[in-house]
């Protein structure tokens, strides 16, 4: 269990990754939707197999690299996580 | 907002919001949350279909974020969550053999359901007097309260069987373990699953606990890395029956990420019992869900 000081610099230095995330994943969602909005509707009902492969990847990427983004951009403002 | 490829039209906050708060519960028990998610699309608006099938998908993303985020904190065993998932496939075909049999005979929802619910009360019941009864062990015998567990048995039993070969798996601090022990974990949660078409997030995790003997923390971190891989498959089949709606899953997925990321953290301030007694409430609720849904009086 972290002492207080520490737990006071573990809580400023998440909010301040959570404020990072969150506009990484609405840019993200908003980029999808653009750019890959009307492909997907039409992969939907068209390939059904592909669009399976793709959402998953979608999503796989998301969660994977917006973490690793965060992590890298924590580590260059030499936020401790 | 339009999701044209499910045609129907919800609140992305909503979504969002949803996404947030089983996000926030599955970072922190180690739990898919679908049980919870699912009614709350259904009741959103959302067909009940796609809701199954585009829970799945934010489910492998947010359990994704908050492995890594247990991972990170040393909270996952990779090679056991790993053996769990072979367990786990085998038993959730065999579960669905049971429910095709099951049906064949009739009735088959209500002895779901009433078996459901007693598995649910038997879990939460277990669950809250072994976990106060382990705070009690702190206060009186004076023990780390992250070692206490308030039922030891079953596990030292298990770690008697001798049946080759045997595995270790040192992130879970267990020096030797009957690799068909740690399958037949797997196999029982997959059967559940299979059969009652759930997750089985709350299943797995309190057998990690007192069957295998696994730490709290590392059973909810490594029971979402076993989600991964049981909620990819489910997304992969529902897409392909047209089930998933990728961009409403997105959505969900913005708040999920960040409330896992909450859960996940929040796991570093509280202690393996106090985290198993919060845990007993999930399968009450999963019980009224289940309740409702019988007496036709659940989002449909």
């Amino acid at each position: 269990m972290p002492k207080k000081t520490e737990l006071r610099r573990l809580i400023r230095n998440f909010a301040v990754e959570l404020a990072i995330y969150s506009v990484l994943l609405v840019v993200y969602f908003f980029a999808v939707l653009r750019f890959l909005g009307g492909f997907l509707t039409r992969l939907a009902h068209t390939h059904t197999l592909l669009y399976a492969v793709v959402g998953l990847a979608l999503i796989v990427a998301q969660a994977v690299t917006l973490e690793a983004l965060t992590s890298a951009l924590m580590h260059w403002l030499h936020l401790e996580r | 907002m339009e999701f044209p490829i499910a045609g129907v039209t919800v609140n992305p906050l909503l979504l969002a919001g949803i996404g947030f708060l089983v996000g926030i519960l599955g970072g922190f028990f180690g739990v898919g949350g679908g049980f919870i998610a699912t009614p709350f699309m259904v009741w959103a608006g959302v067909p009940w279909n796609i809701a199954i099938g585009t829970d799945l998908a934010h489910m492998t993303g947010k359990s994704i974020v908050a492995a890594k985020r247990h991972r990170s904190l040393g909270h996952v065993d990779m090679k056991l969550g790993l053996v769990l998932v072979v367990g786990t496939v085998v038993g959730v075909e065999a579960g669905a053999q049971i429910i095709e049999k099951l049906e064949v005979a009739g009735k088959v929802d209500v002895v779901i359901g009433i078996f459901y619910v007693l598995i649910l009360l038997i879990i939460s019941g277990f669950t809250a007097w072994e976990s106060l009864r382990a705070l009690r062990m702190v206060r009186t015998d004076q023990i780390s309260v992250d070692d206490a567990l308030g039922f030891e048995g079953l596990a030292h039993k298990v770690y008697g069987i001798k049946l080759p070969p045997m595995l270790s798996f040192p992130d879970s601090g267990i020096a030797s373990v009957s690799l068909w022990t740690v399958l037949f974990v797997g196999f029982i949660t997959g059967i559940l699953s299979g059969a009652l078409g759930v997750g089985g997030g709350f299943i797995r995790m309190p057998l990690l606990v007192y069957v295998i003997g696994v730490p709290t923390h590392v059973a909810v971190g490594t029971d979402l890395f076993s989600v991964i891989f049981s909620s990819g498959y489910g997304t992969l089949t529902h897409a392909m029956k047209g089930n998933v709606d990728i961009l409403m899953a997105l959505v969900m997925q913005t708040g999920a990420a960040l409330g896992a990321q909450i859960g996940a953290t929040s796991t570093r301030f509280f202690a393996g019992p106090r985290i198993r007694l919060l845990f007993s409430v999930l399968p009450l609720i999963g019980a009224v869900m289940v309740i409702l849904e019988m007496f036709g009086l659940a989002a449909h």
